[in-house]
């Protein structure tokens, strides 16, 4: 146990510059790249360009309020869609009945799912943040009601039986045996549906709002910022690695890894 | 008294893919009486598994009636306590909370279920690791859990489908001795399905051997050796000696004919 505990630090240490390294060959790629095959800033931007189009946001406060808007929207959707998804997914797997009806519904939803409600969405919402929370929740929901219904699915029938026959109650089951059950998948579906999240967010911020992440990336184009552009896709791509690691990651640390055997260090 | 009666239980399967029809228990009957540990065993396929999760009420019969003190029972519930092959332990919660589950439900305070949870604890041999996850766990730790959570609720009677088929020679002894230690202790009324010979005749009042599949009783051994029972005077014990090799011969393990069918689905 000791040498295990001992070695912890450094493990996490060699994942961590592991998970470094090839941003950082990518940025030397970049930094090399541009002077040397003379790359005009309308096709790509120089690294020190977007770093100073990240100064310039930065400081005239745009940036952050930006950045504020588009992770509040997330947040929202995704949770909604949570809140709402992953009890409508138990229920579902519990229910031999409930999940005939809507199974062959959720197919059909796949492909539409979040991007291709945004025309309804400002139809019925108005252009601004509850178009953008509804295409947002509208992404997140089927990847979390599909999975969560998966889990249930995956649960072992010996322990639905150990629990029925200790005289466990439908609610207490749910609560103490098909939640936690199903845990496993629902933080995958957490995981695949904030990859959604993200992207119908961009697509509605686009079209449905003048604020931001998703509408800066766009507006840029209009003004051929590359800079900005590429920046906004960075900040994105951040954002989206700090919510897994901040939110999902130790949610999984603390459930599903403590449950289990199997201890996998998280790339 | 009758604790449990088993009368002309019957089992079809129908394969939903071709449409044929497998008669799994042609037609079982048996009785065990209040205090009484009763092993069922046969040779694989036989259905002696079906025939417990249709008394646990995990699996409707096509046939016959199952009877727990007189009244029949449909459905699993807490009055029959199953301890299973796989343990079927909570992964996501502690040994303690495993063990505590089914006072829970039954709506026993928080300070009660804790105290009884402990009193099981310290009798299956598991103090010190109350706070421990079933995975931190042996596969005869895990077990020891699994009677202990089912003993926490006093059912009627304790239903254990091949418990120890899952750990290993060693540690397989040691359980059995230990379940019939706890066994001795509280005379639960026992259920007890196992393929193995050894394990039928030492622990059990009583051995009902089931035939190859369509099953049916093909005897009912009584077993007159005197309790306490070690695994270390066993096999000088003449009258182990006597019932083993007639259990042998009877499920055609000593001359080698295999008489069990394919099991089924």
């Amino acid at each position: 146990m000791t040498v295990v505990e001992k070695l912890r630090p450094r493990a996490r240490a060699a994942s961590t510059a592991w998970f470094v390294s090839p941003f950082a060959v990518l940025l030397a790629v970049w930094l090399i790249a541009i002077p040397a095959f003379d790359v005009s800033a309308r096709t790509f931007p120089s690294a020190p360009a977007v770093w100073s189009a990240f100064v310039d946001l930065a400081t005239d406060g745009d940036l952050t309020s930006h950045v504020l808007t588009s992770l509040g929207r997330v947040f929202a959707g995704a949770g909604i869609a949570v809140v709402v998804g992953v009890p409508f997914g138990l229920l579902m797997g519990m229910s031999a009945g409930l999940s005939a009806f809507f199974a062959p519904l959720l197919r059909f939803s796949v492909a539409l799912a979040g991007i291709a409600w945004i025309p309804l969405a400002t139809l019925w919402l108005g252009y601004g943040n509850n178009a953008v929370v509804f295409v947002v929740f509208n992404a997140v929901f089927f990847a979390i009601v599909y999975n969560s219904m998966l889990g249930v699915r995956q649960t072992s029938t010996s322990l639905l039986r150990a629990a029925r026959s200790l005289g466990a109650s439908r609610w207490r089951m749910f609560w103490e045996i098909y939640l936690p059950g199903a845990l496993p998948n629902i933080v995958t579906g957490a995981r695949v549906g904030l990859g959604f999240a993200w992207r119908g967010l961009i697509a509605a911020e686009i079209i449905a709002t003048s604020t931001g992440l998703g509408y800066t990336l766009f507006l840029a184009r209009q003004y051929y910022e590359t800079d900005v552009i590429i920046l906004m896709m960075i900040l994105i791509g951040i954002l989206w690695l700090i919510m897994d690691r901040l939110i999902l990651a130790p949610l999984e640390r603390r459930t599903v890894q403590r449950w289990s055997a199997e201890r996998r260090e998280r790339a | 008294m009758t604790m449990l009666s088993v009368d002309q239980l019957n089992q079809v399967y129908v394969d939903t893919y071709t449409g044929e029809a497998t008669v799994a228990i042609e037609d079982v009957s048996f009785d065990v009486p209040e205090g009484q540990f009763v092993s069922v065993i046969g040779p694989s396929g036989c259905g002696k598994t079906t025939v417990l999760n249709i008394v646990a009420g995990f699996v409707d019969a096509t046939g016959g009636t199952v009877r727990l003190q007189g009244s029949p029972v449909s459905g699993p519930g807490p009055d029959r306590g199953v301890v299973f092959q796989d343990f079927a332990l909570f992964p996501w919660k502690t040994v303690e909370a495993n063990i505590a589950f089914g006072l829970k439900t039954q709506g026993v305070g928080k300070v009660e279920r804790r105290a009884k949870a402990q009193e099981m604890i310290d009798l299956v041999g598991l103090t010190g690791f109350e706070k421990k996850y079933p995975h931190e766990l042996s596969g005869g730790m895990r077990q020891r859990a699994g009677v202990a959570r089912v003993l926490a609720t006093e059912p009627a009677i304790m239903l254990m489908d091949e418990p120890f088929a899952s750990v290993d020679a060693q540690t397989r002894r040691v359980l059995q001795q230990e379940v019939l230690r706890i066994w001795e202790q509280r005379r639960t009324t026992v259920l007890f399905v196992t393929h193995d010979v050894d394990e039928a005749v030492f622990m059990s009042d009583r051995v009902v051997v089931l035939s190859p599949r369509p099953s049916t009783v093909r005897a009912d051994l009584s077993i007159q050796i005197p309790r306490p029972r070690s695994w270390t005077d066993m096999h000088t014990n003449t009258e182990f000696v006597r019932i083993r090799r007639e259990l042998m011969t009877m499920l055609g393990v000593e001359t080698g004919v295999e008489t069990g069918s394919r099991s089924a689905p």
